[in-house]
Parts: structure tokens; sequence; C-alpha cells
């Protein structure tokens, strides 16, 4: 007896067996199963009130369903704005506080300028930065989006959107991984798995990006409260900026659903393939596996990996803009040379080149930029608060509405950050896709904000 | 220039030209016999499409079907035959037994692609057969039993032919001919011929599917008029020509209550009936592990409030399917009992 | 070995040994004694399980289709040491999709000596597809009716012992989250390893023309492979075309897996042996 015999007595079978041989082996299954299960449940009391069945009809009814999307999605987000805003000054003042009183030491201490202004100006300050701007914002959104994926609503989400989806040529699936997406990217672009079909998948991993994530959300927030809420009072400023973050989000969403279409029109041409989604059980949350997870392994994580690259960016920067070149220093000199390319854009040359050296981590765009800014030597009083930012940004570097609207679109926009471009290429295993992505994602931002600078200066706006 | 620089120039110059593998010269080698092979397999393909008809193929034919100039497809010819794939009988091309074992490979591969085209990278189907064409070529015996296994073993490709096995056996059956088939009598479509494409996009346009119930209303010389018992389709003759047909299998008839799951109203409870043919692969699989199995009880219990996708509730889980999903489901309404 | 001792949340179960205690070691990997596998239907609370096990915080979001690789842990129960392998959820093993072959190969070719599949109480039915293919494979099989309490909120009661004759193995209600029946699951996990509990499981036939094509092929393999424990299993997967089956057949993989399975009894036996002297 030989393994080739059994191989070959398999082929001749399976040719006698009538094609339907698979159908029976399932069917016999579930009819077992059937019969199992009804021997072994019994049924109390009346089940036509099920209260699973009462929530769905909610959410995925015409009329309240949108709004209770809308609504979650505010109220997380507006959640995440409000606390940031306590705990984000407070431990922007802590931090710096602590790095002036060291630099205080190392110049008592009579140590070489440089060795102060390399470790406290550049390095510390980078790692300042990063925590006081990502680390509030990130704590709270994490939880809050875990606490949702645990209850079971990002199915419900997939479930109302799909139709949009299918309309874009894209898998109902893709819902999910967008929604992933804003936690972050590259954990977006890894759960893509889940979507079979290859097509519609590297749809959704070229489009995941057009979600904010939590590393970008910081950044959001920061200029929908400092600039566009800037004229309010009270708790209408955190209403006010949510709202903005919302809208932004809004867009994003929409450029998923016009990028997907625009795909599935032309390089990824084909038909929507088969969909079928559970929608699982609502199941009670456990809060505090939820605290630990989203803290732990999410906030700690996403903190740790912005702290790695800001520490270095920190010191590039410092070396950027102590290394004389011409009349001035070399950051500046570069800044100088992006301006008229940033001004097209209604950026400017700083904001380009601090996304350029944020490549690897786009958590750390704001703090870059505000380093840069500052490392001109203007130091405004305690940096954390908003006001101070403000006179920074509009009273020292011309910063206006125009400025704030296309950063904040262009971060919404702008090419997937080094770990996601990375993720993109190790889930493709080509380079080709992950030059796509970054292409097409780049391409937008530079169009997107193009365009809308344009507008506005030629209806006097700005 | 110094003479350094010149020899330099010149070595580097011959090695982009000469270099084995990745030189020039060795590339333009590969891709011509790249291009011979495909231009074989091609011819292969042609002749036993020829002897599939009953007919022959004749230079003058292969150099019609391949684009070539008489003189080309006569080299063709005078290669093939040197390889032993193939023998001239007087102005007739017959296969070799190893020229017909080879040209049965190709078109496993082209049918297997096919297949996978359609229902795994959900390509349009009249786009299928272009680039399962450009596709055929590549892969080696082991690598198409691989695809084959990943399929789930298809005996018939997208249009409703056989697939070769490995050994080179199919089924010759195609059915007969719309435009043959007594009028009244209920006959299934087993085969739509992609050959002219014109008429194949008219009978896709039409909304003519594989494995579609139908009936022949009416046949006269100006039209054929088919009905699936809900839609009706006027057809040229020489259009209809194309859909081949066998008779209803007895117990595969659907009871006369049936219909797809997208047409079953919101609350009302059913009974699945069967999965259309149409669904294949790992679609169909799908559907029965999720517990869509003939006999599983379904109610719509969900509608998205754009109206697609609805979930159904199936052995206690709530499914969510596209209407076209639901519309390869067949269901027999049960009594309202609930 | 630094390994902080944990005693579950007390337990409704009063036949549980007295001395039993739990042991969670996180991700230190090897010198394990024993391999549990962990299979079950998307949104079962098995990750939960495995994290109340193991003590490893692997997420479990609440969406079909997460766990993409397979999670590995480990637990000590009565000085036996196990590592518990986490299977990406399905809801069958016969497709050729990327979650389901992992979980068949592991179950086919990783040879654990046990395995739990976890079942959502409230949804008894669509889940007992998956643990009767799971029994095609594998005769050493614990079912862990999970959700015992969503599934009573929702007027459902689940009679494990009608169930466990019903299958031929043994059915423990649990409820991972609150860690309640967990003692009762590992000794019947850990009875069933040692042969204390001998299983039958249910075996399900489909049609005539299928079983006799099976139990033909099923011949054949046993003759090829003596000893071989899930001929029946092979015969259906070879029918089936599944390509990963015929190269092990071909490449005498199998007949590996038989040698070494006869090996590691021994083994084990001589390692409790002498542990008893000592």
């Amino acid at each position: 007896m030989q393994a080739n015999d059994v191989l070959a007595k398999a082929e001749l079978l399976r040719r006698q067996l009538s094609s339907s041989f698979r159908d029976e082996i399932v069917k016999s299954l579930y009819a077992e199963a059937e019969r199992i299960a009804r021997r072994a449940v019994k049924v109390h009391g009346d089940r036509t009130y099920d209260l699973d069945q009462q929530i769905d009809r909610l959410i995925t009814s015409p009329l309240t369903g949108l709004p209770i999307m809308l609504l979650l999605l505010a109220v997380v987000i507006w959640t995440t704005v409000e606390g940031a805003n306590l705990v984000s000054e407070a431990l922007a003042a802590v931090l710096f506080g602590i790095g002036d009183a060291m630099r205080a030491l190392f110049v008592q201490a009579n140590l070489p300028w440089w060795i102060t202004g390399f470790v406290w100006d550049g390095v510390y300050r980078g790692l300042a930065w990063v925590v006081s701007v990502m680390f509030p914002p990130m704590a709270i959104f994490f939880p809050a989006f875990t606490l949702l994926e645990d209850l079971g609503f990002l199915p419900r989400v997939a479930f109302n959107l799909d139709w949009l989806f299918k309309k874009a040529g894209a898998h109902g699936k893709q819902a999910l991984t967008m929604t992933m997406g804003f936690g972050c990217n590259a954990a977006g672009v890894v759960s893509t798995r889940i979507i079979d079909s290859p097509r519609e998948r590297l749809i959704a991993i070229l489009t995941n990006n057009f979600v904010p994530c939590n590393g970008r959300f910081p950044t959001l927030i920061m200029l929908a409260t400092v600039f566009v809420a800037a004229g309010f009072q009270g708790w209408v400023t955190s209403l006010i900026a949510a709202a903005t973050v919302v809208g932004v989000v809004l867009i994003g969403i929409g450029f998923t659903f016009l990028m997907s279409l625009l795909l599935s029109r032309t390089i990824l041409k084909g038909e929507a393939s088969a969909f079928t989604l559970e929608l699982p059980p609502y199941r009670r949350p456990d809060i505090l596996r939820i605290l630990y997870t989203s803290l732990i392994d999410r906030t700690l994580f996403v903190l740790w990996r912005a702290i790695q690259t800001a520490a270095p960016a920190g010191a590039v920067i410092w070396i950027l803009a102590n290394l004389p070149f011409g009349s001035s220093n070399l950051a500046a000199a570069i800044a100088s040379w992006l301006d008229p390319f940033g001004h097209l854009l209604g950026l400017d040359g700083v904001i380009l080149l601090a996304y350029v050296i944020a490549i690897p981590a786009n958590e750390i765009v704001v703090p870059t930029m505000m380093m840069m800014y500052l490392g001109a030597g203007m130091m405004v009083e305690g940096p954390g608060t908003a006001e101070a930012i403000r006179t920074l940004l509009i009273g020292q570097h011309g910063w206006t509405l125009l400025t704030a609207v296309n950063l904040m679109l262009f971060a919404l926009l702008h090419n997937p950050c080094g770990t996601t471009i990375l993720t993109i290429y190790k889930e493709t295993k080509s380079v080709k896709w992950a030059t796509v992505s970054v292409v097409i994602t780049l391409g937008t931002a530079f169009l997107v904000t193009f365009l809308t600078a344009s507008l506005a200066r030629l209806m006097g706006w700005a | 220039m110094s003479p350094i620089t010149w020899i330099a120039l010149l070595a580097a110059l011959a090695l982009i030209v000469f270099l084995p593998r990745a030189g020039l010269l060795a590339q333009v080698r590969h891709y011509r016999t790249v291009r011979q092979r495909e231009q074989v397999e091609d011819a292969l393909k042609h002749l036993l499409d020829r002897e599939h008809q009953g007919s022959h193929a004749s230079p003058e034919s292969l150099a019609g079907t391949l684009g070539l100039s008489r003189a080309a497809a006569m080299r063709l010819v005078e290669s093939m035959e040197a390889q032993g794939l193939i023998e001239t009988r007087g102005n007739q091309l017959h296969l070799t037994a190893e020229g017909e074992r080879w040209a049965l490979h190709v078109l496993r591969a082209h049918r297997l692609w096919e297949r996978y085209l359609a229902d795994e990278a959900r390509m349009p189907l009249e786009k299928v057969h272009t680039e399962a064409h450009r596709r055929e070529h590549r892969l080696t015996a082991a690598e198409l039993d691989e695809l084959e296994a990943a399929l789930g073993h298809p005996t018939r490709d997208p249009h409703g032919d056989p697939i070769p096995t490995r050994e080179g056996n199919f089924a010759r059956e195609m059915g007969t001919p719309v435009t043959a088939w007594p009028a009244d009598s209920p006959a299934r479509i087993v085969h739509l011929e992609d050959e002219p494409a014109l008429a194949y996009e008219q009978l896709l346009a039409a909304g003519l599917r594989l494995g579609q119930d139908v009936r022949v209303l009416e046949r006269t010389p100006q039209r054929v008029v088919l009905s699936d018992g809900e839609n009706e389709y006027r057809l040229a003759p020489a259009v209809a020509s194309n859909i081949y047909v066998a008779p209803l299998p007895e117990h595969q008839r659907l009871p006369d209550q049936a219909l797809p799951l997208a047409e079953l109203p919101n609350g009302q409870a059913a009974e699945i009936v069967k999965l259309d043919d149409a669904v294949q692969g790992l679609t169909r699989r799908r559907f029965l592990d999720l517990g869509l199995t003939p006999g599983a009880i379904v109610y719509p219990e969900l509608q998205n409030f754009f109206g697609d996708p609805r979930a159904y509730r199936v052995r206690g889980a709530l499914i969510a399917l596209r209407k076209e999903q639901a519309a390869q489901i067949w269901v027999r309404p049960l009594e309202p009992t609930r | 070995m630094p390994s902080k001792k944990v005693s579950l949340p007390s337990d409704a179960c009063q036949t549980c040994p007295a001395y039993a205690q739990l042991e969670q070691m996180g991700i230190k990997v090897g010198n394990f004694d024993r391999v549990v596998a962990l299979a079950g239907n998307p949104n079962t609370g098995k990750s939960t399980l495995f994290n109340a096990l193991t003590g490893l915080k692997q997420h479990t979001g609440n969406w079909p289709g997460k766990t993409v690789t397979r999670a590995e842990g480990g637990y000590q129960f009565n000085g036996v040491k196990y590592k518990l392998v986490d299977l990406p959820g399905t809801y069958s093993l016969l497709s050729a999709s990327q979650d389901e072959e992992v979980a068949r190969d592991f179950l086919l070719f990783g040879q654990p000596d046990c395995t739990i599949v976890v079942t959502d109480a409230t949804a008894l039915e669509r889940n007992l597809n998956l643990v009767l293919q799971v029994l095609e494979i594998t005769d050493r099989v614990v079912v862990a009716v999970n959700l015992i309490d969503e599934a009573r909120r929702k007027g459902l009661e689940v009679d494990t012992r009608t169930l466990s004759r019903d299958l031929g193995v043994p059915a423990v209600p649990i409820i991972a989250r609150t860690g309640e029946g967990l003692m009762t699951l590992l000794t019947t996990v850990a009875e069933v390893i040692e042969g204390q509990i001998v299983t039958r499981p249910l075996r399900v036939s489909s049609t005539p023309e299928f079983q006799q094509a099976v139990s033909e092929l099923a011949t054949m393999i046993e003759e090829l492979l003596p000893g071989i424990p899930n001929a029946r299993w092979l015969a259906i997967r070879l029918l089936d075309g599944d390509t990963r089956v015929q190269k092990a057949l071909l490449s005498g993989e199998l007949a590996e897996i038989v040698a070494r399975q006869s090996q590691a009894d021994v083994q084990f036996s001589k390692k409790i042996a002498l542990a008893g002297r000592q």
C-alpha cells in the first residue's frame, strides 16, 4: 500500500460522488446539531421579548440609526476633548516645570551650553510635548473606543454603513477595519485580514489612513480648541471643538468612500464579493479589563512608540536649529526654502518640515512644529495654555484660520506614518502597494489643501 | 575622456547587454521563448477546440485565430510538428497524444483561472475570459492542482464548460442549444457560449445566467422568447443559439411557492429550500458553514436604513447578507406562527 | 521559577479537589507536560476563557474574526504544566479560509492532548456544528458550555448531562467572565487526558454513498498508517481534496505523527512515575 494509491483512490471516489456531497456533509452535521440541541436546551418562559432585538431595532432604524451613531461618535470625541483639556495643561505645567528646573541646575553646574541645550531644549522638550499632548486624549479615547468594541457595537456600524460601502465597490467589513483605524491605522491595516477577497482587502488597506488615528486626534483636538473654538467661552468651547473634530472625521469617512469608489473603478476593478457578517449578541463589558487592555496594551504601546521617535526627533530639531547656515540656522533655511510650497497649500515651511521629521510617527507633528517655532528663541509664558499657543502662532508666525483648517485637512489626509507604511508592505508583500498608499494619500492631501487655499484666497477670506 | 574611462564604459555596456540572466540579450531571449510558448499553447488550444467541434484545424484557420501571417503560421506548424505535438494530414492538422495532453493542460488552466477570477477575485464575467487567457500559460500542473483544490474541485467554468481533470478526462456533454429545445418544457441553462463576445455580453446584459431555470415560450425565425417564471427574455435567434440547456433534474425542481430570500417580506419566517447553483466555491461553503443549509429556518429580523443589507435570524445567530447573496438562497415561506 | 500563585474566585463546584490550584504562568513557553487546544465559534468567549486560564491579557473585542493567528499561554493544575493554544474562532473546519486552515491543521498535525471546544449556551445548535467536526478529528474533547448566565437571562437552560451523553464527550457549564466552573473544566480536561474519562465521540454520517466512499478510503489509510487515530477524518479531507493532507500523506508527515504520539505517552508516564517517587 502506497500513499499514491490512497490519493488515486480518493480522486476516483471523488469523481464518483455526486457534486453536492459537500452540501450533504454540512447538512447532516447541522441536522445532528439541531437534534442534539433540541434535547439539551430547555426553553423557559416567554422569549418573544428580547432586549438585544429592541436595541438592534433602535440602532438600525431609518429614524434613529444614523443619529445614534453620530451621537455616540460625538460623545466619545467630546469626552476626549473635555478630559484632555483638563489634564493636558496640568501635565504640561508639571513636565515643563521639571525641565526648567533641571535646565537651571545644568546651567549652575557650568556645563557647556550645547550639552544643556541638546538634553533639555532638544530631547527632553520633545518628550515632554509628546507626553502632555498625546497621553491625555489617548488615555480617554482608547477605553471609550474599546468599550464600544466590546459591547458589540462595531458590527452594527458595519451593518448600517454597508450600503454605502457596496456602492463604493468595497466590502462591508471595511467598516470594521475603518473603525479599527481610529485606534491605530497600522492595527486597522492588519485587521483587514478579515476580508477574504484580495481586491476588496487592498481597497480597505489603501483607504484605512483616511480616518484619523489616535496619534492624529491630539493634533486635531489642539487645532480645533485653539483656533476654531477660540472665540467661545466656558463649556461651549469644548462643544464647538468636539463638533469640529467630528466634522473632520466625517470628511475623512467621506474621503474613504470616495477613494474606495475611485479605486474600484480604476486600478482595482471588480464586483463586490459575497458579504456575510454575524451581528453578535451584546455582551456585558468587563470594565476593569477594558481599562487594563486599552491603557496597557494600546495607550502605553502607542505612547512608547511616540516617545521613541520623539526623543531623536527632538534631538534632530535642536541640531537643525543650532547649526549655523548662512545668516541664520539650518532649520530656518530649510523651512524658508519649503515656505513657497507650503504657502501654496495654505500652510508654511515649518509645518511641512515638521511633517517630514514626523514620518516615523504622526503623533509628534504638533510637538515638532511647536519646538521649531519656539526654537527661534522667543519663549512664551508657560507653553501649555491655549492662549500661549495662540499668541505664538497667530501673533508671531502669521497663522490664520486657513492655516488651522488646512493643517487639520492635511493631518487627516496625508501619508500614513512609518509604522503603517511598513505594515502595509508586510501585509501586501508588495513595494508597489505600499508606494501607492503613500502616493494617493499625499496626493489627496496636496490637492485638497491647494484647492481650499486657492478658494479661500480667491474669495478674499485669507 | 581618458582611454580608461572609455574602456570602463564599454565594459559596463557589454555587461548590461551580455550578462547572463539579467542582461538585455538574455531578457530578449527569455521574452521570445515565453512568446513562442504562448503561441504554441494557443495553437494547441485552437486544434483541440476544432476537434471538439468535430472538424479539424488547418494552417489557414490557425493563421486566422492567432492573427499570424500565412508564412508565420506555416513556420509554427513545422516547429510544432518537429516537437511531436501535431501531425499534418493533407491540409488538416491533428493533435498527437502528447499534443492533446498539453492542450488539455492549457484548457484546464484557462477554465480554472476563469473559475477563480469569477468566484474569488469577483471580476466581471465579460472580462474573465481575457484575463484567464493571459494567465493560462503560467502555471505548472502541480500549481494547477493547488488552485483546483483551493477552489473546491469545480467541474465547470463560469460559462458552464467542463474543466478537464489532471488526467485530461472531462464530460463532453454541453447541453442542447435553446433554439432546438421543445417549447414549454422546463430546462436549465448549462452553458453560455462566450464567443462571439458580443452575443455573450448581450446575454449577460439581459440578465441570463448559468443554472437559471427557463422555459421556451415562443420560437420563430425572428425571435426566441424565454421565461424564468418572472421575467421574459426576447432574443434574436442568433444570440439565443449561444444558450445551451439541459433537462431539469427531477429532484432539483423548486416547489411552486419558492422565492429568493431577498424577496421574503420582513418578519416572515421561511425554510431554506436550496442554494442556487450559481453560488460556488468559497461563497457556497461560507453559506453552509453559517448554517444556511436546506431545511434551516430563516427570519428577516433587521433591515438597514437603505433597505440593504438585511440581517436574518438563522439557527440562533443574526447574520447580515447583502441583497445579491440573499437572492441566491431559495426559501419557502412558512405559515405565520409568530 | 518565580511564579505567583493565584487561586481562582471561589467556585460553585463542590467536587473540586481541595488542593487544586491554578498557577498562572503567562507566556513562559517550553517545558510543558501537556498541550491543550482551545477551539470555538467566534464570539463564544473563547479568548476570555484563555485569559482567565493563562492570565495573558489578550484583547477580546466583540466582532467576528479577530484571532488571526493563534495565541499561546500556559497554566499549571495539580502539578502538571499545560500549554494552552488559542485557535482562531471559526464556524466550521471544512473551508479553505485562512482561519479554518490554521485551526484544522493544528488539531490534526499539532496533536493536542485535549481540545476544549467553547460553545455559546445561547446558540448551542450553531456551535454544535463545530463540535461535531472537532469530534471527527480527535477523541479527546471537552465541551465547555459558556455564557450559561446569559442563557439563563434569556430563559434557556442547558442540560449538560444530556448533551454529554449525546456527544459522547464531557460537557461542562462555565461562565468564563466570572471564572465559574473553571475548576471543574480543568479537572475534566485532566481526567480526559489521563484516561480516567473514556470518551466515545459521536460521529455523524452523511448520505450512504458518501459513507461508503469514506469507509473504503479510511480502510486504505489504516492499512497504510496502522494506529492512526482519525483515519475517517483524513478520508473525508482527501475526498474533499485538501492539499495539505495530501502533502502530509506523501511526505510521511502523518506517519511521523503516529510514531511521535505513542512515544509521548510513554515519556509522560515515566515523568509522572518519577515525580511520584520523590
